[in-house]
């Protein structure tokens, strides 16, 4: 009561600040003729006694007024008091005047927090009135702009605190300005090419290092989902890295296949990767450390083979979460630590490159402009003549000393870092070569006239050669089949094509228009053809760009024409709108098209998402990104990798690597996002996780899972294992006893191992079979695949083999439900079982709600706080009470220490840090976690991706009868309801 | 695809020859069939979409589309229900309607992809034939 009296006070004092609040008259009790001597006060100070002051001062008012009002007033007090018998006129007009002048001042000022709008009534407020004053009525004009000069008049000395010179829009927005301006935004995190586009449409994210669009702030989710399976859906993966080697042949593939194994699949070293016809991809290891120690998924095409050379070339393309890893492990297998520091070389103006120049390995042009830039924004200010700074081309973040190439003298292989140095775009969809087709046309000849003389381009050099117009042809040639072909999904995967284009900025359409196929009868050749390209792909000699080439790449960047001079050139022009009759010189851009395989694992919705990868020179990304746009595609980004490698059904890198180093920084980050968010939230209004039953909402214990899926197996085993020694040893039990016997010393052997995830492609398939693989809803069972149950004796040995390793599945439900992230993966009861027979309602059961102990353990240890005495001894009592009610917590958290430990980091809604057994803690026992979840929009029901124990998943099929086969229970961590669903392990 | 195991020596390509091979070595690949761009009126009918909502859109084609004829394609498995469809279709419409139907070979694309990835195994390709049928369901014209 008291406070809110408090608050009333002030809120008067507020209103009455700069009202007069009293007209005082000091001699009014003794001597009313000097009243008009100290007219008013300002009552500022508007407390307690002035209050009193007030009443009292309103009660002889009309004392004064009495004199010459007489009788009308209604308050008798007037009549109480005595009536001055005489009153001097020069101090009565004086006191008037006074209570006049304070009347004024009420009604002239303004109250501080009453702007002078609010004196406006509402339906004559305009927006515009803030900085045109002439849109006020007139009368408040004067005031406002009294208002507005203070207020400038604030704002200006506040800039001139916080900074010294504050340049005009049109002065800050001037190409030179500007310029500088973005150099020195990109010092820190990499812009791609396409940026300021993406930045406009994007909501932009810094992540690796580099400033990446997430999600376009338009709604389009599902008009980006339509584009990818029924169009093209455009990405920019510039900031994927690029590695380069070079060397012998045989000294590569010895150092590479140290990273790789063949049972996870193709090496690079598989043949038609080798020849340069294909791009492969491999999940990288550390140096021979096979089943575990993953680093990351990466791609990689070969430079093709020229004649009788071993010489080879090869691009690793790797995500940039794993260059750090990665680049490291190459130079250890290569041997290459010999930094090649790269010399200063003076600025080369761009017509001087001679196409000619060997490939030698130049430094990176990138950084100079940068650091030049640096020591011209000093001087800026006092020359302007000077030529405004260099657009960051490349990587800007990087130091000028930092060395790209690393040089083997054992080996003589080279490591060259080529990070942004290509521009990278992906096209997704099925229509994705009709937008490729449309958008690039092969370079035209240039005539005979340029060809005569010597020429510092690339271009006319080439068209010199005959050998390499005729493979220009050819790859011209088949570049125009591609337009006859209705699906990107109908080429062989992984494809290369090499070729050069013209400059698509001057095929650029006035207006957007989708690309549509046009599928037409063709000639008998063309159809030979066609099928030709549909079966084998691209011939071997096709596949060579001149984009390998360090030097035709360097003289492309740097003599591409300019916008502006483009545009000059158009204006010229006979007829508005025509092409540029003879193409600019200029004009011809190497490129590397490569075909990007759809779903290739599952039995349905089969190369959905293939798709084409553009590959350019640095500083040519605009040039294509817009005329590409142009073909009516869509733009995605981060968010739409994610969802194009959901419907594929494969892992999305780094989010679904949870044992490689970049999985697991990954996996932290998303982590304390995670609880951030939650912490975000008033207690009252979290989701209470300990009530759930959910142990860990934002973060799997992947190596807790494995570990307690192997502890429960080698207890059944031991089970078994005393049954059978009981009865009489058959064949079968001493092949067992044999397994057991065998089973200890491994487990002794490697007492701390870490999981891995199941990549051994043989190991896969047999599971997958065992799974009974059925279509995304369950309804049919796949004619192919059907596998009997394995014997035990063959599960055993799989086990043996994959005792920690947790695999990659794809659930998908069965009825209704939405899996989110980090749902669980559980193993159903005979009873849930009973529920899928009868059809009405299989819903699927519920989760009895869990109990918080920890709400009464953070009261006592608020009580406590102050005798921790008290709390010490309270402490092992509650855990002993926790014990009892929860069987299945595990030694470490019924140790009164670390509980104790625990519980002062506690967080509400949470499990404290030492989880308890993660598999046993519901209901229903949990095999595995999803890491991705959605409602898919291609299947068209729930489905999730995630990871399960592989001796989990086995010990369940092995339980379960065959029409049942393959079904768990998923579990959302908001929810108490379990939803049925099918597992499928796609090979 | 899951790996089949290839027990018959397959003809690899018309060019290259036929080549023995061991049946675990290779996972058999199905690419999609060609496609064709689609009229409005055309239905290509598959096994995975329920029968009765397939039924239902040739229905809704030819009585609320304003479809003269409609021409249902069956590829391979479909074909059975393909003709099924369009009996069911001439039958509900009490005689009002025929059907002329057309049978056609599709050629499809299977990738052989080398289950030891070596680099002596090479991933192949191979064409093979399978049956179409395209069924026209049309009104007769009045005359």
């Amino acid at each position: 009561m008291k406070k809110m009296s408090a608050a009333k006070v002030k809120i008067k004092e507020r209103k009455m600040r700069n009202q007069p609040s009293s007209v005082q008259f000091p001699s009014r009790e003794n001597n009313p003729r000097n009243g008009g001597d100290t007219p008013v006060t300002g009552g500022s100070g508007s407390n307690a006694p002035s209050d009193i002051q007030q009443s009292t001062e309103r009660q002889t008012k009309p004392q004064h007024r009495g004199g010459w009002v007489r009788g009308h007033q209604k308050d008798g007090g007037s009549y109480a008091k005595e009536i001055p018998k005489y009153i001097s006129g020069g101090g009565f007009a004086m006191a008037r005047a006074a209570e006049v002048r304070a009347m004024l001042k009420a009604v002239n000022k303004t109250t501080a927090s009453c702007h002078v709008f609010e004196a406006l009534p509402k339906h004559m407020r305009r927006r515009a009135m803030s900085h045109n004053i002439k849109r006020l009525p007139r009368r408040l004009r004067d005031t406002a702009n009294r208002l507005r000069e203070k207020s400038l008049q604030a704002g200006s000395k506040k800039k001139e605190q916080t900074k010294a010179k504050g340049k005009s829009r049109k002065a800050r927005r001037r190409h030179g300005n500007l310029l500088l301006e973005f150099n020195r935004r990109q010092r820190k995190n990499v812009w791609l090419e396409t940026h300021i586009w993406h930045a406009k449409r994007f909501h932009m994210v810094k992540k690796w290092g580099y400033c990446l669009g997430d999600r376009p702030t338009c709604k389009c989710y599902r008009p980006c989902y339509r584009a990818m399976s029924t169009h093209c859906l455009l990405q920019d993966l510039s900031y994927y890295c690029c590695i380069e080697l070079q060397g012998e042949e045989e000294k590569l593939l010895a150092a590479l296949s140290q990273l790789t194994s063949k049972q996870a699949g193709p090496t690079f070293a598989a043949a038609l990767c080798l020849s340069g016809q294909r791009q492969g991809s491999v999940v990288v290891y550390r140096a021979g450390q096979y089943p575990s120690q993953v680093l990351g998924p990466v791609t990689f095409i070969w430079k093709p083979c020229t004649h009788g050379s071993t010489h080879r070339q090869l691009w690793i393309w790797a995500h940039p979460s794993i260059k750090q890893d990665l680049l490291p492990e190459l130079q250890s297998v290569c041997q290459c630590c010999e930094a090649v520091v790269p010399p200063v070389v003076p600025v080369v103006t761009p017509a001087e490159v001679t196409p000619t120049t060997e490939p030698e390995l130049k430094p990176e042009k990138a950084p100079k402009p940068a650091q030049s830039h640096r020591t011209k924004r000093k001087r800026s200010c006092k020359d302007a003549c000077e030529p405004p700074a260099k657009k960051i081309l490349g990587d800007g973040t990087r130091s000028h000393s930092t060395p790209v190439t690393w040089r083997s003298s054992s080996t003589g292989i080279v490591i060259n870092d080529l990070t942004m140095e290509i521009v990278r775009y992906r096209l997704i969809g099925p229509q994705s070569h009709t937008v490729l087709a449309e958008t690039l046309e092969a370079a035209t000849d240039c005539n005979a006239l340029d060809k005569s003389q010597p020429s510092p381009l690339w271009w006319p050099e080439h068209c010199k050669d005959e050998s390499k117009m005729n493979l220009h042809k050819q790859q011209a040639d088949i570049f125009n089949i591609l337009k006859d072909i209705y699906s990107t999904g109908e080429l062989p995967a992984g494809t290369v094509l090499g070729l050069a284009v013209d400059d698509p900025r001057l095929t650029l359409p006035s207006k957007k228009v989708k690309a549509l196929p046009c599928v037409k009868q063709t000639e008998e050749v063309d159809e030979e053809k066609r099928r030709e390209l549909m079966l084998r792909g691209v011939p071997k000699n096709c596949c060579q760009s001149f984009l390998w080439e360090q030097s035709v790449r360097d003289n492309v960047t740097d003599n591409k024409i300019s916008e502006q001079e483009l545009n000059r050139m158009r204006s010229e022009v006979l007829v508005p709108g025509s092409r540029l009759s003879p193409t600019p010189l200029q004009g011809r851009v190497p490129v590397l098209l490569v075909h990007q395989p759809g779903k290739q694992v599952g039995h349905e919705m089969s190369s959905w998402g293939a798709g084409w990868d553009l590959l350019l020179p640095k500083g040519w990304g605009m040039a294509f990104w817009v005329p590409l746009v142009y073909r009516g595609v869509r733009v995605g980004g981060l968010n739409m990798s994610l969802k194009h490698s959901q419907n594929k059904g494969t892992p999305h890198f780094p989010h679904d690597y949870p044992d490689c180093p970049a999985g697991v920084r990954f996996q932290e980050e998303q982590e304390t996002e995670l609880l951030d968010n939650f912490k975000r939230r008033p207690p009252a209004k979290r989701t209470n996780y300990v009530k759930h039953g959910c142990l860990a909402p934002f973060c799997c214990p992947w190596q807790q899972l494995a570990e307690e899926w192997e502890l429960i197996t080698m207890e059944e085993r031991e089970e078994r294992k005393s049954e059978s020694q009981t009865e009489t040893t058959t064949h079968t039990d001493t092949v067992m006893e044999q397994e057991m016997t065998s089973q200890p010393n491994i487990g002794e052997t490697k007492p701390q191992s870490f999981f891995t995830v199941l990549r051994n492609r043989k190991s896969l398939k047999l599971l997958s079979g065992w799974c009974r693989p059925t279509t995304s809803k369950g309804q049919r069972f796949c004619r192919i695949g059907q596998v009997p149950l394995p014997d035990s004796s063959a599960v055993r040995l799989f086990l043996t083999e994959h005792r920690m390793s947790v695999v990659w599945v794809r659930l998908s439900l069965l009825s209704k439900g939405k899996p989110e992230l980090h749902a669980m993966v559980c193993v159903p009861l005979t009873e849930d079982l009973k529920l899928l027979s009868n059809k009405s309602d299989c819903s699927g059961p519920q989760e009895p709600l869990h109990k918080n102990h920890f709400k009464t353990r953070a009261k006592h240890k608020k009580k406590g706080s102050n005798k921790t005495a008290a709390a010490s001894s309270l402490s092992p009592e509650k855990t002993e009470a926790e014990g009892s009610a929860e069987p299945n917590l595990p030694v470490a958290a019924k140790d009164p220490k670390s509980s104790s430990e625990s519980s002062t980091g506690l967080i509400f809604g949470l499990w404290p840090d030492p989880l308890p057994s993660v598999t046993s803690h519901c209901s229903r026992v949990t095999l595995g976690w999803v890491t991705q979840g959605d409602f898919s929009l291609s299947a068209g029901c729930g489905e999730a991706l995630g990871f399960v124990s592989v001796a989990g998943l086995l010990s369940t099929i092995l339980s379960q009868p065959t029409e049942y086969r393959g079904i768990v229970l998923l579990r959302n961590p908001t929810s108490l309801h379990y939803r049925l669903a099918k597992i499928n392990i796609e090979v | 695809m899951s790996s089949i195991p290839l027990a018959a020596p397959l003809h690899a390509d018309s060019a290259s020859p036929a080549v023995e091979m061991d049946p675990v070595e290779y996972t058999l690949r199905k690419r999609l069939p060609r496609k064709l761009p689609k009229r409005r009126n055309d239905v290509y009918v598959n096994m995975k979409t329920d029968f009765r909502a397939q039924l239902a859109r040739c229905q809704k084609l030819l009585e609320g589309g304003g479809h003269r004829e409609i021409c249902v394609h069956g590829l391979g498995l479909a074909i059975n229900r393909a003709i099924n469809i369009a009996l069911q279709l001439q039958a509900s419409s009490q005689g009002a309607l025929q059907l002329a139907a057309n049978t056609s070979t599709v050629e499809l694309v299977d990738d052989l992809e080398p289950e030891d990835p070596d680099e002596a195994g090479e991933p192949m390709t191979r064409t093979r034939n399978n049956s179409a049928i395209h069924i026209k369901v049309f009104y007769p014209d009045p005359q």
